[in-house]
């Protein structure tokens, strides 16, 4: 079953500034049209400004189209903007978004009560997000003591409180630590096997490639390409990547390997005292030895060839959009 | 029962959560030193004027101090929202507004009901001001009644932040207006006729003229004109700050006005 659906998306800002009121319109989203089953983990990838945050608003009733028409769980989004709100939940990441003079506790029960959680269910549905998110016994704690960490584990709590039906979760692992963005993506992962269906957005490819079913690439307001991971990777390059660890890259080294034959494209990557070389290559082309002679005279350090990540191809999807 | 549980554990919530002055540092200075200082400040620059009695000043400056918490409150109970980040949150939750926005208001009217008391009781004592032991609980339902209509208009102040962000500048004209024009330290009589014909349209002098006419000893049946006019004006607020409430909402919808995130 269809629980999202968009068709022909779109959303134009317009504002005036300076003394003579100059306009200035920005097509922050531009004709997009995507699916979302029931139970799936849909992705929104996409670089800075690329539409993400702005379609998300639309989805969740914050914003309204200029054009296009979104329905969820069968709902029109600008219609009926309460039958929405009632069924899906929303977390963002970041610091803010919780009331730093309450206690974790008081958060989640103030947005009980907007959620309209029945007064005899919040205290066992609260106890039991806690224990999901990890806070039980910090519960009491003014928020404004919290890490990062505990307040993106709370966002997630209070996104939950309403047993929403879809999920929408808008780069909900920014700026936590490692155990913790593992702990989110075990969470996301528990969700989905419980029937919820998110929608995610996220700069992790990782993050991505391990939980995302299916993907949209965003960039300048455009769905550039749509699919699984796997699919995905595909299509963007069938060759494999080599990445060349090099310390001072000689000048002119870039354009000789770009025209290399069997070279699809090159990005050097700056790490430390070190830079990166990372050559994709055309599908069948082997490419180590003809890059490392191009390097000659160059101190080379570790050398590899791997295959094609979904960052590859999201940069090349990106990149080429 | 929902809607029930908004307005009031709601109401009460949000107040804690968004009233930043809630902190004794904050709260002796603003709701009882400031209010005392106030009233001796006019009762000693009447005295040195040789106009008005000690008690016009007492109940006058005692009953506009209710509108410090009841307009500052009110703002910042809304206006915190979109600083704390929470205004997205809230705009995108299935909730009620009129419960969940009333239920912000009735903290706030028990708050400026308690400011307007309490100096009412200091500059009473500091004066030697006598109000009659049977007129204190008229004397206390003419101030609620106050309270609430400077609620009112706190919510419809309020609601400007939802489009303005420095609503505390816009909080300072209110509360300075309502000083000036309401009657609290010069009778309107005395006032230039547009100015007394723009105080009627305004919270308090209706309450402030009820209050003092109890506070000589006059029952409530006699000040019920002045009662009910304060508390139609009240309500007037209260449905114009809801009307603008609902309307920024839909604008920040259509137009982006609101950063929500």
């Amino acid at each position: 079953m269809r629980v999202i659906d968009v068709s022909d998306l779109g959303r134009t800002f317009r504002s005036r500034s300076g003394l003579r009121r100059t306009e200035k319109v920005v097509e922050a989203v531009r004709g997009i049209s995507f699916q979302v089953e029931r139970g799936e983990l849909f992705g929104l990838l996409g670089p800075n400004g690329a539409g993400k945050t702005t379609t998300i608003k639309m989805l969740i009733t914050l914003l309204l189209p200029t054009s296009g028409r979104i329905e969820v769980l069968g709902h029109d989004v600008v219609a009926k903007p309460r039958e929405v709100r009632r069924r899906v939940g929303y977390v963002f990441g970041g610091d803010r978004g919780l009331y730093e003079r309450l206690s974790g506790l008081d958060n989640l029960r103030y947005f009980a009560e907007l959620y309209a959680v029945p007064a005899r269910e919040q205290r066992a549905r609260i106890g039991e997000l806690l224990e999901l998110v990890g806070l039980t016994g910090r519960e009491r704690e003014r928020v404004e003591g919290y890490s990062r960490g505990m307040r993106q584990r709370l966002h997630i709590a209070r996104g939950l409180l309403h047993r929403p039906e879809v999920l929408f979760l808008d780069e909900p692992s920014i700026g936590i630590d490692p155990v913790g963005a593992r702990e989110l993506r075990q969470t996301v992962k528990a969700l989905i096997e419980q029937g919820t269906t998110v929608l995610l957005t996220t700069h992790y490819m990782f993050e991505a490639d391990e939980l995302c079913d299916r993907i949209a690439v965003l960039a300048g307001g455009r769905i550039v390409a749509e699919g699984t991971p796997e699919q995905l990777k595909q299509k963007v390059s069938l060759g494999s990547v080599v990445e060349v660890e090099v310390f001072g890259l000689p000048g002119g080294t870039d354009e000789r390997i770009r025209a290399l034959p069997g070279v699809r494209s090159l990005v050097v990557e700056e790490r430390g005292p070190a830079q990166v070389l990372l050559v994709h290559a055309e599908p069948g082309s082997e490419l180590t030895q003809p890059v490392l002679s191009a390097l000659d005279g160059a101190q080379v350090g570790r050398v590899s060839t791997r295959q094609p990540t979904l960052e590859d191809a999201y940069v090349e999807l990106v990149g080429g959009a | 029962m929902s809607s029930f549980r908004l307005f009031l554990l709601g109401g009460l919530t949000s107040y804690r959560a968004l009233f930043s002055w809630l902190s004794p540092w904050i709260l002796i200075p603003t709701f009882i030193v400031g209010p005392i200082a106030q009233i001796l400040f006019f009762a000693y620059a009447g005295r040195a004027a040789g106009v008005g009695d000690d008690a016009f000043y007492v109940i006058g400056n005692a009953v506009q101090n209710a509108a410090i918490p009841c307009i500052f409150a009110m703002g910042i109970t809304v206006g915190d929202e979109r600083r704390q980040g929470t205004l997205g949150l809230l705009l995108v939750s299935p909730a009620r507004r009129i419960p969940l926005f009333l239920g912000r208001a009735l903290p706030v009217v028990v708050n400026g009901l308690a400011v307007a008391l309490v100096a009412l009781g200091a500059g009473s004592v500091l004066l030697d001001v006598p109000i009659h032991a049977s007129s204190l609980l008229s004397l206390t339902g003419v101030v609620a009644v106050s309270a609430f209509a400077c609620t009112g208009l706190g919510l419809a102040n309020a609601a400007l932040s939802l489009r303005v962000r420095e609503v505390a500048v816009l909080s300072n004209l209110v509360v300075g207006v309502l000083l000036v024009f309401a009657g609290v330290n010069v009778p309107l009589s005395d006032l230039p006729g547009w100015m007394a014909a723009v105080a009627q349209w305004l919270p308090l002098t209706h309450g402030i003229a009820a209050a003092r006419e109890v506070a000589a000893g006059a029952g409530l049946a006699s000040v019920r004109d002045d009662v009910l006019a304060e508390a139609a004006l009240g309500t007037l607020y209260v449905l114009v700050g809801l009307i603008l409430l609902a309307w920024f909402e839909r604008e920040s919808r259509r137009r982006a006005t609101l950063d929500v995130a």
